[in-house]
């Protein structure tokens, strides 16, 4: 690989490592208290590399949740992810197979917001985008097993190392478009969660919840925009 | 959370993650979606971190030990979220949440 396409890669993804090594240490510290140990996050970062997916997994654990409910609820909050490999596929028209599957397959809502401003500005490859990638993999996979490893040293209450992902979510909810529909999603959702534990179905409640809030954004955004104005939606 | 456990969960959502990041960008490529699909996929987002939040925050069981410590996440919750829209900072958030969670568990 060419010099200066690493280190071009490397200083872009300079803050997202930062982010990752504090994001990553409370991350690897509850999979530890999930019961898995360091090998199990270095293959979960290797294989799987999400951040609201790897807090979500060992927090649900530890509620009791069953596996299917688990797998389903982090599926669901990780579709998100097609957005972004739709958005990006126009820059690797003419880059080959394999690179293309290396950059698509290590794309978190971080690099995606670093890569596109960069492949917006011109001057930025598909190279350059994945050393982003796997830089910033790199930072959450080492972060994470740090985590891990100091999780067996030092002993912190549950509650709130499982609070730093619920801080994460509402982050994320924060950086979410105010708009009327985004709101009937939200209110929605939260009703639906609400009274699904109400009711005894706390297992199934974030993905119930979640799916009842998109249907009624859905309908909200059906009914009020026409056709025509559907053109201009992100994609 | 035994091996057979983690490799099941871990196998199921690497699977279904690979797919969602890879399959669009070798099917669309420079091709849109279509725009009720686009639709369906933008509210994705608001829903489900919504629905994490709320199941973070309505513990039914924890009124139970009284009002105080059931109090807290949603004391944390409204601080992180003010922090969250001033700075849209995942660090700041976190340190917000953990930090303040913290001191209100010693009050």
């Amino acid at each position: 690989m060419n010099r200066s396409v690493f280190t071009d890669g490397l200083k872009a993804a300079l803050p997202i490592m930062a982010g990752y090594i504090v994001l990553g240490l409370p991350c690897g510290l509850l999979c530890q208290q999930a019961g898995m140990d360091w090998l199990m996050v270095l293959i979960m970062c290797v294989i799987f590399y999400s951040g609201a997916g790897q807090y979500m997994i060992p927090n649900m654990w530890l509620a009791g949740n069953p596996l299917l409910s688990i797998i389903l609820s982090v599926t669901l909050v990780n579709t998100r992810q097609m957005l972004y490999g739709a958005s990006l596929s126009r820059y690797c028209e003419s880059v080959s197979k394999r690179l293309t599957f290396l950059f698509g397959a290590t794309v978190t809502d971080e690099s995606f917001g670093v890569n596109l401003a960069r492949f917006e500005n011109g001057g930025w490859d598909v190279k350059r985008a994945t050393v982003v990638n796997l830089c910033s993999q790199s930072s959450w996979a080492f972060a994470c097993v740090m985590g891990a490893l100091i999780g067996n040293l030092v002993s912190v209450p549950t509650a709130i190392a499982s609070f730093a992902m619920t801080s994460i979510f509402i982050c994320l909810l924060c950086m979410q478009k105010v708009t009327v529909t985004n709101l009937i999603t939200v209110g929605v959702a939260v009703l639906g969660v609400l009274l699904c534990k109400l009711t005894g179905l706390s297992g199934p409640a974030i993905l119930l919840g979640a799916l009842a809030g998109m249907f009624a954004g859905y309908i909200h955004a059906t009914i009020t925009k026409p056709d025509g104005a559907r053109r201009g939606e992100r994609s | 959370m035994s091996w057979a456990d983690f490799a099941i969960i871990t196998a199921s959502v690497a699977l279904t993650m690979l797919a969602c990041r890879v399959i669009p960008v070798f099917a669309l490529k420079g091709r849109t979606l279509p725009a009720n699909a686009v639709r369906l996929l933008n509210l994705i987002p608001p829903a489900a971190f919504a629905a994490l939040v709320a199941n973070d925050l309505i513990v039914l069981d924890s009124w139970a030990t009284g009002a105080w410590p059931a109090m807290i996440p949603f004391i944390s919750a409204a601080l992180v979220f003010v922090v969250g829209y001033k700075t849209k900072s995942l660090v700041w958030c976190i340190v917000a949440g953990v930090a303040s969670y913290a001191l209100l568990m010693l009050v």
